[in-house]
């Protein structure tokens, strides 16, 4: 799957977990999660989740802790497919 | 993925956990009878309820954990319920306690919360819904001379189920704990008359409590029990209130 194809769904993703939904505009891989797009960490679960669920992947926790910019859920999930 | 609820049941070998499962599968659960040593009554409990499967592992190993979930996984697809039943006690004045005692049996909660937060990451969280049962014991409300690993390990099983019941409300998963007396097991019918005695003098109904006691309170919590998060259902005949 193409890195371009992956963030779309990323961001889609991501969309209803957003708060600062006028720093979706602007996405890039270095736009982080918790500053930027201002995503409640209590919900990064419910974001994993839906990533195994979307991408039909397995993300172990150790994964998930060096996960902070959409580059890095796009660098992890192109990992696990 | 079937319909019909799924529950595991840790420590179902023997005693309480075996009359919980049973208590469950009555209710209409297929049950996950899980064990560590005790193979030949987890297969005689099994064999016993429709459509149950074995999970072996000990719940000290996160390893063993890990196995367990793919086994739910496979066998099932689904986990509605989790008991955790399974326990491990070293009885010892703590002068005389060796380190490794007080670790093997911290390890077991240790495990409880690593199997739980499997079981809500795996299924519940995904299902949106869930009922997670922890059986503790009065004695991690009113200590015991001889327990203190023991009881500090079921007293922070009650803790869990007070944080991790505010952690989950919001997602349809409830959190609570089963503390039960002084029950008749195998366990028990070893103890000496005196210390048996003893006991029953500290309990206002005069009789030790059955398993299948225990198991009504797990099945009504794992089913009824609606409006019930994050408490310690009391389960002594009376000699501790809460």
């Amino acid at each position: 799957m193409e890195t371009t194809e992956i963030q779309e769904r990323v961001v889609k993703i991501l969309t209803p977990y957003v708060k600062d939904q006028e720093a979706l505009a602007s996405v890039s891989p270095t736009t982080n999660l918790l500053e930027d797009l201002k995503v409640n960490s209590a919900r990064l679960v419910d974001v994993v989740l839906a990533f195994e669920d979307e991408f039909d992947i397995e993300i172990a926790d150790e994964d998930v802790d060096t996960v902070n910019t959409i580059g890095d859920c796009v660098t992890l999930i192109g990992q696990k497919l | 993925m079937s319909e019909t609820p799924v529950a595991l049941v840790t420590g179902a070998g023997t005693g309480i956990g075996a009359a919980i499962a049973k208590g469950l599968a009555d209710e209409g659960f297929r049950i996950g009878v899980h064990y560590r040593s005790s193979e030949a009554g987890a297969r005689e409990v099994a064999e016993k309820l429709p459509d149950a499967f074995l999970v072996k592992g000990d719940i000290a190993q996160t390893d063993d954990i890990d196995a367990m979930i793919k086994t739910i996984k496979a066998e099932a697809g689904r986990l509605d319920v989790l008991v955790n039943n399974a326990g491990y006690n070293v009885n010892g004045l703590t002068p005389a306690m060796s380190i490794n005692d007080y670790d093997a049996v911290r390890a077991v909660e240790r495990g409880t919360w690593y199997l739980t937060k499997l079981a809500l990451r795996r299924f519940m969280l995904r299902q949106k819904s869930g009922r997670i049962i922890n059986i503790t014991s009065v004695v991690g409300h009113t200590g015991n001379p001889g327990q203190v690993p023991y009881t500090m390990a079921k007293a922070g099983l009650d803790a869990m189920t007070r944080s991790l019941s505010q952690e989950m409300a919001g997602r349809a998963i409830l959190v609570n704990s089963v503390a039960p007396g002084f029950i008749d097991t195998e366990m028990t019918e070893e103890l000496p008359e005196a210390v048996r005695e003893g006991i029953l003098s500290r309990i206002p109904l005069g009789r030790m409590g059955a398993a299948a006691e225990i198991a009504d309170a797990v099945s009504w919590l794992a089913t009824r029990a609606s409006y019930v998060n994050g408490t310690v259902i009391h389960v002594n005949g009376g000699m501790y209130g809460g």
